[in-house]
Formats: C-alpha cells, structure tokens, sequence
C-alpha cells in the first residue's frame, strides 16, 4: 500500500506500557483476628451501654413506683369514703323503694358472715344512670 | 370532710414530698386498714390522713406556689407524666421548698422501706370473723402397728 496519510487508530509513539498479567492479591486490611476483636469489643460496648442505660431505667422506676406508693393512703382512704358513702345512699333508696313489702329486712346482709365484703361495681352503681357505671369501669382505658 | 381535688400531675409531682412528710398518718391508715380488713373501722384514720394532705397542700400553696405549679404543668405535657423529662423544675421547687419549708427530698427507695408503725390500736382478733375452728383430732392411744395382712388396697398384698 502507499504510504497514504489516512487517520488510523494506532498505538501510541513508544508503544503501550508495561501489562501486568501476573496476579496481584495484595494483602491489605486488618486480620482476622483483629477484626473479630473489634466487633467482639463493639458488642461488649453496647451491652456495657445497654446495662447501665437499664440499671438507670430501673432507678427511674422505682422513683415513679415509690410516687404511688407515697400517694396511696390518699387514693384508698378518699375510695373508702366514697364506697361508704355510696353504701349509705343506696341502703336509704332500698328503705324507701321497699317500704311496704312484707319479710324485707333493710340492708339485710346476704353473706353468712359479718366481715366486710368488698361491694361489686354493679351493686355500688344500682341505681345510678348506666353512664357513670361505664365510666367507672372502662374509664381507665379511654385516657391511655 | 373536703376531698382534695387537685389532678393527678399535681399529685405526682408532690408525692415525695407528701411521702416524707405525712408519713405518719399514711402509715397509720394503711395499717389500720390492712389490719382491721373493714373500711368502716379505719374512718378516723382516713380523717387524719385527709387532714395531713390538706395542711400540705396549704403549705405548698403559701410558699412556693410558682415554683410547684410550673413543674406539675411540665409534667402534664407529657402523657405518662414521667418524672425524667422535669428535672429542672424538679430542682427549682426542691430548692424552693428546701429553703423556705425546711422539707427534703427523699432519698432513692427511702419510701419503699419497710416500717414497723406505733399505734395506741389494739390488734383486732379474728379480722376474718370465721367461725371457731374444730376441735383437732384426739391423741391416739396405745401402739401404732403395721397392717396385719398388708395394704387392704386393691392391688397391693405387701
């Protein structure tokens, strides 16, 4: 062929660089072992973390329990009066609702005994509007 | 006999305070009330109890009234009301009611301590009104020997 000056694709003046062909696994990055070490030593930082964080939880709600505790003489002794009192309000309606039926004993117990029985929700809130016996009884649950 | 009719936030936030200082009375009630098993006897017990919060709340009320009321408002932002998220207002009124009332926090775990309470209450015999018990079974006289012809079961010949 003549030696035309067409533009081809050649190498570069020198020719190419040096291939290497042989293989190249460097060893770089931590050992085995030492990688183990650092997430061995990362875990037991986080459980010493989570232990103290769980130990100062504890601490935190043991203050919250002790607040209650500390308040319930208040809470029992105002429930007391008003059980008592609700009691007191009922046996009157149950005096005047039963005035002229012959064998009723007023309040009469229907225990065998003479100990205090706890009165049940139902027996407490007889003869008030259904709403506050709901209340009282799921009231709890509306508020969490 | 006026019930105290504060919130629970304002309850909370007092308790400890409440808790040291109507120890007395609380103790007294739950006591009475643990004892006796009858809300009906423990009534003038109540009372002193209803008494000792109403004078704490007063004394709250006449000193440190700002300083109380901005921590129990801080607590009721929150839902739980928890005690961590108030720390500061926490300190304020600590100190406030240190300096003016002399009263001081108690400790970790002072109030969940077991207390031995003094009462001039006698213990009731019988809280449960059972009936008597019977009598227990007479002593058995003479010796205790083994069966004759082993175990009268239905099995067992030895």
């Amino acid at each position: 062929m003549a030696a035309s000056k067409v533009k081809q694709d050649m190498p570069p003046p020198g020719g190419y660089g040096p291939v290497d062909y042989k293989r190249n696994l460097p060893k770089r990055g931590l050992s085995g072992y030492s990688m183990l070490a650092i997430g061995v030593g990362v875990m037991c930082f986080g459980y010493w973390r989570l232990f103290k964080w769980n130990r100062e939880r504890r601490r935190l709600q043991i203050e919250e329990l002790e607040a209650r505790i500390a308040l319930l003489p208040l809470l029992q002794a105002e429930q007391d009066r008003r059980q008592l009192r609700m009691l007191r309000e009922n046996l009157e309606e149950e005096a005047v609702v039963m005035k002229g039926v012959p064998g009723w004993k007023v309040g009469e117990n229907v225990f065998h005994t003479d100990r205090w029985v706890a009165p049940l929700t139902e027996e407490l809130f007889n003869l008030r509007p259904r709403e506050e016996l709901l209340h009282k009884r799921f009231g709890f649950l509306w508020y969490v | 006999m006026s019930s105290i009719s504060v919130s629970s936030a304002v309850l909370k936030g007092a308790a400890h305070h409440y808790g040291s200082q109507c120890d007395k009375a609380n103790k007294e009630f739950m006591l009475c009330r643990w004892e006796e098993k009858d809300p009906r006897k423990c009534l003038n017990e109540g009372k002193k109890v209803n008494e000792c919060a109403l004078n704490f709340f007063r004394q709250i009320k006449g000193s440190c009234a700002e300083s109380f009321t901005e921590y129990w408002t801080c607590l009721d932002y929150s839902n739980l009301a928890e005690l961590r998220q108030c720390r500061q207002q926490q300190q304020a009124f600590d100190s406030c009611v240190q300096d003016k009332l002399g009263w001081e926090r108690p400790n970790l775990g002072e109030l969940s301590k077991v207390t031995k309470v003094d009462t001039s209450r006698p213990l009731p015999e019988n809280a449960y009104h059972s009936r008597p018990r019977p009598e227990p079974n007479p002593v058995i006289e003479g010796q205790l020997q083994p069966a004759k012809h082993g175990s009268r079961l239905f099995f067992w010949s030895w």
